[in-house]
């Protein structure tokens, strides 16, 4: 399939990327590694007029460690993320999630950290090709007022599936917009609107520039769990991120975050605090929060991705009973660190 | 023990260096000086009169060379059988299923086109639609197509015996019913056509093709050209796997749209078009019922099909027929029933695919391993019992030449480890065997058989002309390998002129895995007939009787005496320079039945050969997930002989990913309403290499007298075999018998819960 026609800009730094992006506004997307950006465009589902390519911002690729936070610029490519011993070694979640996005080839030669966050969310009555949406009236996320994926549904419920957000999420990460102006911090759950139509709280004008994750203490530990038919090259159908901090045997805070479920990962406050205080090998309190979560999700999920909406929301449950116990495993095993 | 010196040798395929340094040239690749670029406009309803197009902004529009509608052809219909001719290259009155192809346009550039195409306007009245084949067959259900009541588009009768007294006799019967929803092949190439006509009024033409005669005689019909002057031209093919089986929409237009330009036109079609407007594999709903008796011997087997053959006949009776004969050949029947129905529906035209009814060859083994465990017998035990033999005739009486199916049994379940497994492994794990058999060809006709020359060059090298095609499989590697060995001469010695209907004759194509058997066995034949003229050159410079010299290696000798010898090179110039002929032909036909007929008259000769393969598969099944991990797979078949073992490998592994890992696991289409939710491999879970489990494959060679050195089909037994072995495994580990097709994770959860609902 072909790329509509656009103009491309190559902007040497940050400083004039901001610039062009400020003047051109709109009608300009920011191209990282292109993975999500590119097929949106053969299908037609976006037809910007500017392409602002973000290739020699070398500025935005980098992993550092600043006042307890791992920070890693925007354009970071995700195989130099699977290739940090930080990451390796304090935050898993992430590792795991990026070792599921797309193929090795994808990890290796394009995507971006920032580019998997800023994905726009999927829908299988929406992601087709312009032959194939010019067979229906248009839907919520293509200006129209239907929705093909719940019937009479008043709104877009579109599916966010990124493998790094719901991971992130689960350890309280932040995200720094950048705008011509100044910069803001926005939590994860700030940045996802959970509105399928405008999924990202992205305004005209700002790049994300870099991710923050606090470095997660002694006695914790975090996990990321999917579930995919095929092995690579396959957006996950449920997913589960979640951080636990123990202590002493006892869970003293647990993070869950549900992802390809809903039009944002869904942190699930009430699942956590199932495991409040209990003790590690609680196996009923495990049980209890990977049902509470898949109640909760249930109330989200609607038929547009992968397999049956009843599978995936059962595997809400299984993923994130796993998640958990590899993160509970990997907290007690770091316990004792100082 | 054989002397062959390249024939049977582990051999790297002639094409394979091109392929993998992206060197090949396919379809999309061609380019032509004022080449334009073609696009097609598709329908976007399922059932609909066309009231109307009107085509004049598009053809206004700067660097728009031409714009074509039903309005200019000249409406005939085509189909592969007389009694099959239903669809229109570019429809007229009416279209039957959303994407078929309604008018196109060729333009300087890509972007210019599809202005174009959205330029054009259509008015339609829309029709009701249906899409479900038992829906289809409702008396008030829509028509899709005038001549057809009920929507039935074939009927294929047939009954061997006597089932009802079979079933009368039988120690215990069962009837089960299993469905599977459409397939798709995803090719590597998506579909692609070149066309250009010369001053001549000569049409030379680019496609994947199964067989370059089969396009070129509908193309001559629809344009009103002779026959000779359509000159399908060879180029790399990226794959078929029965989807590139006959005419496609896209070749007419684009000869078309070359005729009315007088320029070279490109068409290439996006995974979409190629998904939803070439082929598809049927959707199927197979009713079988089984009576056997006290040791599990088949009495009577009664088989009902119906087949959701989408808008159009393509290879309707055949299609209806192949799943019913690869079963027929695989296990003995003393009576036997068969009623296919393939229903016409408003979606995607199906064809042939490599694994030919999930639901009926999948459904035919479950059966049978339900029949084991109710009578106490190894799943094993029961195959070898109903197991095909040589020298068998099949139902529809065809004699069964060479049969090793039990030996594929036999060695597969040994190499599987199945007596230490079966019965014996933990929860969730589990194992299967399916059995199977494919023919190696059928009648097809005038173009049934294959003719082949052979041309030496002064260099003593030769040329080889055939018109046998390769689309992926290795067939021209398989042309030199052939050429090579019967001529003396070394493999890079041999250069091919194959698959261009300008050049070579009659072949019947890559159809049915026919093209050793058939073209192969033209070519040796020609080989033979030149290197007899060699000999006899020889002969006089060597003083030898021409009996007595042999031809290896670029020499001509005489046995037994190796220092009396003469390089080829040398005998090729003494026969140019005394004007004597170095050059060869060969033609073979297969003997089969002529009078066999796939709807009036089922019986007789199908082909000379059937092969046999046996595939066991070992998996372990996540409870909690359904997903299933496979972790062994033994395939076995009986080919004949093995020309190349390393290329047949390689048929098996492709066969397991096609019918097994993907067939079986995680491939199938979904649909909203006419409109496929997954044309491309994003959605469509086409497996990938780390999906892939080890491969174990085991050649088991029966020497057919008739095979070009004992040789037949390979690859689609395996196919068909994996799809049912993986079957039989998952059913193993969950100890559920599944009916329906693929076998997804949600499908197994399912099962799961419904029989622990069902023992509480």
């Amino acid at each position: 399939m072909r790329l509509p026609r656009f103009q491309y800009l190559e902007p040497k730094d940050l400083c004039e990327a901001l610039h062009l992006l400020e003047l051109h506004g709109e009608e300009c997307r920011i191209l990282a590694g292109g993975t999500d950006l590119l097929v949106r465009m053969k299908q037609r589902l976006l037809r910007p007029s500017w392409i602002l390519s973000l290739k020699n911002l070398h500025e935005l690729d980098y992993i550092r460690n600043e006042d307890g936070a791992l920070c890693i610029g925007g354009r970071t490519p995700l195989a130099r993320v699977l290739s940090s011993p930080v990451v390796a070694e304090k935050i898993p979640a992430l590792r795991e999630a990026v070792q599921s996005i797309g193929a090795p080839t994808i990890q290796h030669y394009r995507g971006t950290l920032g580019g998997n966050l800023c994905q726009d969310t999927r829908c299988l009555h929406h992601n087709q090709s312009a032959f194939w949406r010019s067979t229906k009236q248009p839907c919520h996320k293509a200006g129209g007022r239907i929705c093909y994926a719940r019937e009479g549904s008043d709104r877009c419920r579109s599916t966010h599936q990124s493998d790094a957000a719901p991971a992130l999420m689960a350890l309280e990460a932040r995200v720094v917009l950048s705008r011509k102006e100044g910069t803001r911090i926005l939590s994860l759950e700030d940045f996802y609107t959970t509105r399928g139509e405008t999924p990202l709280a992205i305004e005209r004008g700002e790049i994300l520039t870099e991710i923050q994750i606090p470095l997660p203490s002694s006695g914790s530990g975090n996990a990321y769990r999917r579930i995919a038919y095929r092995s690579a090259v396959d957006f996950p159908i449920a997913s589960a991120g979640v951080s636990v901090q123990v202590r002493k045997g006892r869970i003293q805070r647990a993070k869950i975050v549900v992802g390809s479920i809903a039009s944002a990962p869904l942190p699930l406050a009430q699942a956590g605090a199932c495991l409040q205080g209990r003790p590690l090998d609680d196996e009923d309190a495990l049980e209890r929060a990977a049902q509470v979560s898949m109640d909760h999700a249930s109330a989200f999920a609607v038929d547009n991705v992968g397999s049956t909406v009843e599978y995936r929301i059962r595997m809400v449950s299984v993923l994130v009973k796993r998640a958990l116990k590899e993160a509970l495993h990997r907290a007690q095993s770091r316990e004792d660190e100082p | 023990m054989n002397d062959y010196s390249v024939i049977g040798k582990r051999m790297p395929r002639v094409d394979s260096r091109a392929k993998v340094t992206g060197e090949a040239k396919y379809t999309a690749d061609l380019k032509f000086p004022r080449m334009l670029v073609g696009k097609v406009l598709r329908s976007p309803l399922p059932h609909a009169r066309i009231l109307h197009i009107d085509t004049t902004r598009a053809r206004r529009l700067p660097g728009v060379k031409a714009v074509v509608t039903g309005e200019d052809t000249t409406g005939e219909k085509w189909g592969v059988f007389r009694y099959t001719r239903d669809q229109q290259f570019l429809p007229t009155d009416k279209v039957r299923y959303l994407g078929e192809e309604v008018a196109a346009v060729a333009a300087v550039d890509e972007d210019t086109a599809l202005e174009a195409l959205e330029l054009i306007k259509v008015d339609y009245e829309e029709l009701p639609a249906v899409f479900d084949p038992l829906e289809a067959m409702a008396p008030d259900a829509p028509r899709i197509h005038e001549d057809f009541p009920q929507n039935i588009n074939i009927h294929v009768a047939i009954h061997v015996g006597d089932v009802e007294e079979g079933f009368a006799k039988s120690y215990y019967v069962r009837e089960d019913t299993f469905r599977a929803p459409e397939e798709s092949y995803f090719q590597g190439e998506p579909y692609a056509v070149v066309a250009r006509f010369d001053l001549e009024g000569n049409l030379e033409i680019w496609m994947p093709n199964a067989g370059p005669h089969m396009k070129a005689k509908p193309l001559s019909n629809a344009l009103k050209i002779p026959l000779h002057k359509v000159h399908v031209r060879k180029i790399t093919i990226g794959g078929a796997f029965g989807g590139r089986s006959e005419i496609s929409p896209a070749d007419f237009i684009c000869a078309l749209l070359a005729q009315k330009t007088r320029r070279p036109v490109k068409i290439v079609y996006s995974r979409e078009e190629n998904t939803i407007a070439t082929r598809q594999g049927h959707a199927m709903i197979t009713t079988i019922k089984t009576g056997v008796d006290r040791q599990g011997r088949v009495i009577a087997r009664d088989v009902t099909c119906f087949m959701d053959g989408g808008a159009y006949s393509s290879t309707g009776p055949i299609a209806t027929s192949v799943p019913f004969l690869c079963m027929e050949q695989a296990y003995r029947m003393e009576n036997v029933r068969y009623n296919g129905y393939r229903i016409y529906t408003n979606k995607p035209v199906r064809g042939m695919i490599r694994v030919h009814g999930r639901a009926f060859a999948c459904g035919v083994d479950t059966q049978l391993d339900m029949i084991a465990e109710q009578l106490g017998i190894d799943p094993v035990e029961i195959r070898l019992r109903n197991a095909r033999e040589a020298g068998d005739y099949t139902n529809t009486r065809s004699y069964v030449t060479s049969c090793a199916m039990k030996e594929t049994i036999r060695r597969a379940a040994e190499r599987a480890g199945w007596k230490e497994k079966w019965g014996k492994l933990p929860p969730y794990r589990g194992i299967g065997i399916g059995c199977n058999s494919v023919q190696t060809g059928f009648p097809m006709g005038i173009r049934g058989g294959s003719q082949a020359f052979i041309k030496f060059n002064e260099d003593g090298g030769a040329t080889v002309i055939s018109g046998v095609v390769d689309n992926g499989q290795g067939n021209d590697n398989m042309l030199v390998q052939i050429a090579a060995e019967e001529l003396g001469l070394r493999p890079e010695d041999i250069q091919l002129v194959t698959a261009d209907t300008e050049v070579t004759p009659l072949d019947p194509g890559a159809y049915s895995q026919v093209s050793t058997f058939i073209g192969g066995q033209a070519v040796k034949l020609a080989a033979q007939d030149a290197r007899r003229k060699l000999l006899e050159i020889a002969s006089e410079a060597l003083e030898a009787h021409v009996d007595d010299l042999v031809a290896r290696d670029r020499m001509i000798f005489v046995k037994g005496s190796p220092q009396k010898a003469i390089p080829i090179k040398k005998v090729v110039r003494m026969g140019l320079a005394r004007g004597k002929s170095v050059s060869g032909e060969g033609a073979y036909w297969p003997k089969v039945d002529p009078k066999r007929e796939w709807v009036t008259n089922p019986f007789g000769q199908m082909c000379e050969a059937f092969s046999f393969g046996t595939t066991i598969a070992e998996v372990e099944v996540d409870p909690e997930t359904g997903k299933v991990k496979v972790l062994q797979v033994v395939a076995a078949q009986d080919v004949g002989f093995a020309l190349n073992p390393l290329v047949l490998e390689g048929q098996f592994q492709g066969a397991v990913a096609m019918g097994g890992q993907g067939g079986m696991l995680t491939e199938y289409h979904f649909w909203d309403q006419g409109r496929v939710m997954n044309p491309t491999q994003l959605e469509y879970k086409l497996p990938l290499a780390p999906d892939m489990p080890p491969i174990e494959t085991i050649i088991v060679e029966s020497h057919d007298p008739n095979g070009p050195y004992g040789a037949k089909e390979a690859g689609m037994s395996i196919a068909m075999s994996a799809a049912q072995a993986y079957s039989a495994a998952v059913s193993n580990a969950i100890g559920v018998y599944m009916k329906e097709f693929p076998i997804t994770p949600d499908k197994i959860l399912q099962a799961l819960r419904s029989k622990r609902e069902d023992k509480e």
